[in-house]
Parts: structure tokens; sequence; C-alpha cells
């Protein structure tokens, strides 16, 4: 089998400071986010947030960082999302970490 | 004038009836079909529970898993992976309305509120222990408690566990410790970490003493009246609904 075929998963985990534990999992084909699994043991309301973003940035261009982050960053705060532990840049962190991993 | 709770007393069940009975009392609390709760249990078989968040892969060493005999369990809250260990701690859940005015929007403010049960019970038996935030309780800088809450169908629900006693070999066999947070924390072994209530008191206290000092505890902390009573009729048959999604691969490994 050739590896080269096969997207390599990328991860990155990140202890916010004072708060909790983020991670990233992802794989990249032609530029684009294909898959994203976000985890951590932060909180977060409503729980459901997590896989509608995890959905939006699946397909999604993996670069420039800014805009990433930009669209992290606008998801939660569009959708009210409460959390503790972590906060909307410390994903957007995570994601964009784990990309240039 | 104290404030009546209804009180749900030491029950052991498996891990999964656990999580159902919380997630019952929780739609039931939310639809004013219950008073406000506070629930103790323990849990057999022995069981690793994972925050909602987490994902077993990182969290949780398989085969050492199903060499002790522990359930892979998952909560509907966030927070970090738990071994609930049938031998070694007691959980407690509160159960109160979304819009009570003692638990505030502030989830910080929340968690304390709900903890100091548990701060006061440690007081009865003589250790001083304190809030740490965001959902831990620490005694002289090691924790022993752990916490986790989640508003839903219109009531909160606030869990936590005690540690009563602590085995090494089973909890850091059977959990993934995760490096980046030791380093944080900068803490070579994990175990230095965590304390329990045996190791403190230096003897073999029993469950009856550490369920009575909760009792205690809670009812000072939350100037509470305890009418001990059951699940009702409604309660009774939403877990058994609950139970069977706790109990599904597709809830446990979803992440």
């Amino acid at each position: 089998m050739d590896i080269q075929e096969v997207a390599a998963v990328k991860r990155f985990e990140y202890k916010v400071p004072g708060g909790k534990l983020l991670r990233a999992k992802l794989e990249i084909e032609n530029g684009r986010i294909m898959s994203l699994q976000l985890s951590g043991d932060f909180f977060m309301e409503p729980e459901t947030d997590l896989e509608e973003l995890e959905s939006k940035l699946t397909g999604f261009k993996a670069e420039p960082a800014a805009h990433v982050e930009a669209t992290v960053v606008s998801f939660f705060t569009s959708h009210k999302t409460r959390m503790t532990g972590a906060s909307p840049k410390d994903f957007a962190y995570v994601i964009n970490q784990a990309i240039k991993a | 004038m104290p404030q009546r709770f209804r009180f749900l007393d030491l029950k052991v069940n498996d891990a999964y009836t656990n999580m159902a009975v919380d997630e019952a009392i929780t739609k039931a609390r939310g639809e004013g079909k219950v008073p406000d709760t506070l629930r103790f249990y323990m849990w057999k078989p022995s069981a690793v529970t994972l925050g909602y968040f987490q994902s077993v892969e990182d969290e949780v060493n398989l085969e050492a898993l199903n060499r002790f005999g522990f359930n892979l369990n998952r909560r509907i809250s966030g927070g970090g992976a738990v071994l609930n260990s049938e031998t070694g701690e007691i959980t407690y859940s509160v159960i109160l309305k979304e819009d009570d005015p003692r638990v505030s929007t502030d989830p910080i403010e929340s968690y304390h509120l709900l903890c100091q049960g548990i701060i006061d019970a440690l007081n009865v038996l003589g250790i001083k222990a304190d809030f740490k935030p965001i959902n831990d309780i620490v005694v002289v800088g090691k924790k022993i408690s752990g916490n986790a809450q989640i508003r839903r169908y219109g009531a909160v629900l606030h869990h936590g566990t005690l540690l009563v006693d602590f085995d090494a070999k089973q909890m850091f066999g059977a959990l993934k410790i995760s490096k980046e947070k030791l380093s944080d924390k900068m803490i070579q072994q994990a175990e230095e970490r965590i304390t329990t209530i045996r190791r403190l008191l230096g003897r073999q206290i029993g469950f009856p003493e550490v369920r009575d000092a909760l009792e205690k505890g809670y009812r000072k902390a939350l100037n509470a009246e305890l009418v001990k009573s059951e699940l009702t009729p409604y309660e009774q048959e939403l877990v058994k609904q609950f139970r069977e999604r706790y109990a599904s691969r597709a809830w446990i490994y979803r992440r």
C-alpha cells in the first residue's frame, strides 16, 4: 500500500492556562479539511454546537489560519454557545495548530 | 427557613442506570414533576466515565479496562474522565430548577455553591477542603473531588465524585493521563495530584460514616431539610428509556 495516498491524521493538544484541555484531530486533502474531531474536558452548552462546528469546517479551506479563526469565533458568537474552561479563540488555536502539525 | 429537598439515599447500580437516573431526575425536575433532589449513589461494577466531549481513544486504555472488568461509560455533562470505583468513592447529584435563584448564571459561582456540601462534609470528618475553580475540590492542593454541571430540560444537574480510597494501579492503568495536562501543573507523577479520605484520616473509614458526613454537609450547605423518598413511576419509566442510550456503543464511542 502506498501510504502517500492516505491522508495522515494530524493532531494537536492544548491545555488552556487556568482552563481545560482541548484536542483537535483532522485530515487535510488538497488544502481542505476532510475530517475534524474536537474533544477534551471542557464544558459547552448546547453540546450539539461542537458537532455542528465540526460539520461546518469539514470541506473547509485549511488556510489562511486567520480565516479559520474568524469562522470558528463567529460560529460560537452567533450561536451564543456557553463554554467553561475554553474560549472560541482556544478552539480556533487548536484547529490551526493541528493544520500546521 | 430550611429548603425542602427530596433525598434519594445511597444505592448501588451499574454505570448506565446511574447516568439514566440522573438524567431522568433532571427531566422530571425541569418539567416541575418532582422537587429539588439530592441523590447519593455508588457503582457496581466500577466504570471509567468520560466527559461528554472526550474521545475514548485519547482517554481510555481499553485493554486494562477489560482486564479489570470495568464498564466504559459517558456522561451528558462535560469535564474529565474519572474512575467510578465500586470500592473507592461515593457519587452524588443535586438537581434544581434552572431558574432557581441559588444557581447563579456565572458557572464558577454555581460550581462553588453546589460543591459546598462536599466541603462541609469533609469538614465534618475533620478535613479542611477548598473549592478550586473550575470544578474541583482540593485538600492542600490535591484533588479529592471532581464535579460537572449541565443545564438541560429547564433544570441544572450537578454531579460529582468524592474519593474515599484509591487504587493507583487501577486508575492510571485504565485512564490515559495527558502529558500536556501534567506539564501545566508542573507535577511529574499523576498520583501526587490526588488524595482520598482514607489517606487523609489515616484509617479505614467505612462508607456509612462518609455517607452520614455527606448528608450533614449538604444539609448545612444548602440549608436543606432532607425528605427521604424514591424515584417516581414517571422517572422510573424514563430511566428505562435513557439506560438503553447510555449502554449503547453509539453513545459510548461517539467520540
